[in-house]
């Protein structure tokens, strides 16, 4: 085997590697990836800066989010509130001008009760004038006395 | 017929020589060269002008980078991102080489499959894991070798072997690969010479040649997952050795 004839292979080969390899190494190797692992370190930066950007623009979203559901909750809440409130006022001149009505109806009422019970008196007023001026007529026609229209009335309200 | 183990043959392009010593630029000098010529195209096309939304290219190269840094965070821990670098160069260099190699018609040579180039590879990591063991932890880094909680006469005999066997290392890594890229280059070539032989056959030619025709290009596919599984072995144990040095287990 060529590979063990040591003393013709070892030395041009071993030499030839020694430059090649120091070429290799501090001429391409040491220039060239230096310039990849900044530009990869560069990626990752950006990368895991975008990515926290989008956390913190979540985090914004969600805030937004959480405060508009908040929002909406308590003005739902207002609304139902103005509502109720509205119903109440409602209901509450409704019953006064009902009372106000009932209160005028029942004045009309009494009024025209008190009317009906003027004109009744009035009517029996009469009615006893005309029974004591006939009371007097039948006096004087069947004793011949004399009674005063007075007397006549005051006996009329006795039994009447 | 081609001898299976001419494909390893080092032929020397340009002869040199440098304090005594034969460097001469051979054919092995020149892949690992086309090797490193590959590597550098690609790097230096994915890292032209880096996106931050990367083209197809910085994707690629992003992609392998992230796939040895990633290695390195499960087995080493956030103190091994500073060998990416190291690791990654070694992990490409030895996939290019593996790869390259294979390509058919060209004459392709696979320098991992000598021991010389695999040794000194292994080499790179076991001195890289001693300076960095000793460096961080000085000579406690020999704790690594000492079983915890264990008396003194099998602590010693513990220490011996862990020891030897940490000394094992750069041979066992350079040996894994070698022979690898070795055996898979043998067996291609040996089938490929029985498409000839049998599909030479006078009296009915090419039929017999299509059995081992489809054999290689099975073998084909299996050495190009090889090629890529060895490469990520070695950077693998690449980096459970330098977690030795730099955690203590």
């Amino acid at each position: 085997m060529p590979q063990f004839d040591f003393a013709h292979v070892f030395w041009p080969q071993v030499a030839w590697l020694a430059v090649f390899f120091a070429v290799l190494y501090f001429g391409v190797v040491r220039l060239t990836l230096p310039k990849l692992g900044k530009v990869m370190g560069e990626r990752e930066d950006k990368i895991s800066g975008d990515l926290s950007a989008a956390k913190v623009a979540k985090d914004a979203a969600d805030e937004v989010d959480a405060r508009y559901h908040a929002d909406m909750n308590a003005s739902r809440e207002d609304a139902r509130k103005a509502i109720a409130d509205a119903k109440a006022k409602a209901a509450k001149a409704s019953e006064k001008s009902l009372a106000k009505a009932t209160a005028s109806a029942e004045a009309e009422l009494a009024e025209a009760e008190a009317r009906i019970a003027a004109a009744v008196d009035a009517a029996q007023g009469a009615l006893r004038d005309a029974a004591a001026e006939s009371a007097q007529a039948i006096v004087a026609k069947l004793t011949g006395g004399e009674p005063t229209l007075d007397a006549a009335k005051a006996s009329v309200a006795a039994h009447f | 017929m081609a001898n299976p183990m001419e494909q390893f043959a080092v032929e020397t392009i340009k002869p040199l020589e440098v304090a005594g010593y034969d460097v001469s630029f051979t054919n092995s000098s020149l892949w690992m060269l086309i090797a490193l010529a590959t590597v550098s195209a690609f790097l230096f096309v994915g890292t032209w002008r880096p996106q931050l939304v990367p083209g197809r290219w910085q994707a690629a190269t992003e992609y392998l980078y992230d796939f040895v840094r990633k290695m390195l965070d499960e087995n080493v821990g956030p103190e091994g991102r500073r060998f990416a670098p190291l690791i990654f160069s070694i992990f490409i260099f030895v996939l290019a080489c593996n790869l390259l190699g294979l390509i058919p018609w060209i004459h392709a040579f696979t320098p991992t499959s000598h021991i010389s180039v695999t040794l000194g590879l292994a080499l790179i990591v076991f001195v890289t894991v001693c300076v960095v063991g000793f460096a961080r932890h000085g000579l406690h880094f020999f704790a690594l070798f000492w079983p915890h909680g264990s008396g003194i006469v099998l602590g010693a005999f513990v220490f011996v072997i862990e020891f030897l066997s940490f000394l094992s290392r750069p041979f066992t890594l350079a040996i894994r690969l070698f022979a690898n890229m070795t055996a898979g280059h043998v067996l291609l070539k040996v089938f490929g010479t029985f498409v000839v032989a049998l599909g030479s056959f006078g009296a009915l030619p090419y039929v017999f040649g299509i059995l081992p025709l489809g054999v290689n290009i099975a073998l084909t596919a299996l050495e190009v997952l090889i090629a890529v599984v060895q490469a990520y072995v070695f950077a693998l144990l690449a980096s459970l050795y330098l977690n030795d040095a730099i955690n203590l287990h």
